[in-house]
């Protein structure tokens, strides 16, 4: 039993990719050789691998999916795939996986595409090293780069991806593990979560999307090591979080966002170690959270520090290094000796009449934020940091 | 005569403010009012109008739903969501057929898909297998 390997090229005896895969037996490799493959619907339902020899162009022509995968164990590598059919009702994509596992994709370019990577119901991948690029005008006629639907334990590297609406979109998949990726300029968000649960992303770069990433309904979620930039706009977040409990947000910078992270009825969620550099707001917790611990977070020169809605608190911010802080470390341990309130009073008339931003820096604002600071009447009392540090972290 | 067109300006100024229609949606900068995901998909989405003429848009018929839960219904002067089958088109929800179908899926997980016609609902379940609802019904589910 040896693999064999079966040329495809305009010159060879297989001169498609359709044609190859039709006489290929398990296990064998196609080698694609550099050339342009007119070809659409390709259906690969047995194990193989289709390897690109100098990038092969495989151009759908807009006619719909390219390459839909049915069986397990097939690699992808080294295709540049484009023009794919966009539709209404079929979510036609570059790549589908379907219902199959230990598959690989890698090295592939994928340009004018409706939907890029589609793994559906597919568990045990990989897909690591690939570059998308959309063009996506208005989010209606675009999908989304990579796209998991109740696709588990899966890991997603090192991948490229741009101009899509969603870069990275899971729903429904557990287990999965999203590292070095760079998803920017799309049109909603950089990596969007749904009632997807235990899912890890680390050391990716967010930046000038729509809103950086969304986690929502979902539990369990590590974010470590992202940095979130440059997500601008009336309501454009670094990070999104609603209706999500148990999960850990260690290490990541968030620069220049309209909001740093927004926070919707999220629980038990430990913020350690972050930097909110430069953002309108750093933190905005709308509606009941519980049981969040902020610590060791530097916050640099936020516009706010911290805004809130209610007079609630049951959250607690403790060991953080507040730019704004004015107090005083007498004992020199480090540690200001007077708590810090990051809550201004401005901030809930803002949030009640958001026109009101306009008197941002006014003296009479910095009169009424001060008069909180001494004596809170308006804000939650208990809402301070004790421990308000002197250095940065 | 300076008069009667202040008093003009003033009517108009009055009217103006006044429209009897809801906002136009628009995709892909607008939030929906109950789970704060941008609108996108043209053929799930759903708005809902006041009394007072206050229009909120929802991301897809399931949002609006739930967002119904949390408030008094009598408020509510009409009731839109998107036609499957006509993209961006908003249609009476009260009129609508409505179909879940594990074979459509929805914007928030629901699988929840409207139609105009009982003809065009039927049509989409024979091709997508799932359970037709009208509006009271589907109301009834999501209590």
């Amino acid at each position: 039993m040896f693999a064999n390997t079966i040329n495809v090229c305009s010159q060879c005896k297989v001169k498609s990719v359709a044609e190859g895969i039709k006489v290929a037996s398990a296990f064998d490799t196609l080698l694609i050789k550099k050339g342009t493959y007119k070809e659409y619907n390709i259906l690969v339902d047995k194990p193989l691998t289709l390897l690109g020899e100098d990038f092969p162009i495989i151009d759908g022509e807009d006619k719909g999916e390219i390459i839909r995968i049915v069986a397990d164990n097939v690699t992808i590598d080294g295709l540049f795939i484009i023009n794919v059919g966009t539709s209404y009702t079929s979510d036609y994509a570059a790549i589908r996986v379907v219902r199959s596992e230990h598959y690989l994709i890698q090295n592939v370019v994928l340009e004018k595409l409706f939907f890029g990577i589609y793994l559906e119901k597919s568990n045990n991948g990989k897909v690591y090293h690939n570059k998308i690029i959309g063009d996506a005008v208005d989010e209606y006629n675009s999908g989304n780069g990579i796209q998991l639907w109740y696709s588990h334990n899966v890991v997603v590297d090192r991948n490229i991806v741009q101009g899509v609406r969603d870069g990275i979109y899971l729903e429904f998949s557990d287990n999965v593990t999203i590292n070095n990726n760079a998803s920017t300029n799309n049109l909603r968000y950089g990596l969007h979560f749904m009632f997807s649960d235990d899912d890890i992303y680390t050391n990716n770069v967010f930046e000038n999307n729509g809103a950086g990433v969304a986690v929502m309904f979902s539990k369990n979620i590590k974010m470590i090591g992202n940095t979130f930039k440059k997500n601008w706009g009336t309501a454009a977040f670094g990070l999104l979080l609603k209706e999500i409990n148990d999960a850990e947000i260690t290490g990541n910078i968030f620069e220049e966002n309209t909001i740093g992270i927004n926070i919707e009825g999220s629980n038990r969620i430990d913020y350690k170690n972050n930097n909110f550099i430069k953002n309108g707001w750093a933190i905005k917790v709308l509606g009941a959270c519980y049981s969040n611990f902020f610590s060791s977070n530097n916050f640099l020169y936020n516009s706010f520090d911290i805004s809130y809605n209610s007079k609630l608190n049951d959250n607690v911010f403790d060991g953080n290094y507040w730019s704004d802080y004015t107090g005083y470390d007498l004992n020199k341990d480090g540690v200001g000796d007077v708590p810090y309130r990051p809550v201004k009073l401005f901030s809930y008339i803002v949030n009640k009449t958001p026109e009101t931003i306009v008197l941002l820096r006014s003296l009479f604002m910095d009169i009424i934020d001060f008069s909180e600071k001494v004596s809170p009447v308006f804000t939650p009392d208990n809402l301070m940091d004790s421990n308000p540090l002197i250095t940065k972290v | 005569m300076k008069n009667s067109i202040i008093y003009i300006f003033f009517v108009l100024l009055v009217t103006a403010s006044c429209t009897n229609s809801p906002k136009t949606i628009a995709y892909g900068t607008d939030h929906c009012h109950f789970c704060s995901m941008t609108i996108v998909d043209k053929q799930h989405a759903a708005q809902f109008m006041t009394k007072k003429g206050r229009s909120y848009a929802f991301d897809a018929s399931e949002c609006m739903l739930n967002h119904l839960k949390e408030i008094d219904r009598a408020t509510v002067e009409t009731f839109l969501v998107n036609d499957y089958n006509a993209p961006g088109e908003l249609i009476d929800a009260t009129q609508a057929t409505y179909l879940i179908s594990k074979n459509i899926p929805s914007p928030m997980g629901e699988y929840l898909t409207a139609f105009a016609t009982k003809e065009a609902a039927e049509k989409a379940q024979s091709d997508n297998k799932g359970e037709l609802y009208t509006w009271e019904q589907l109301n009834n589910r999501y209590k």
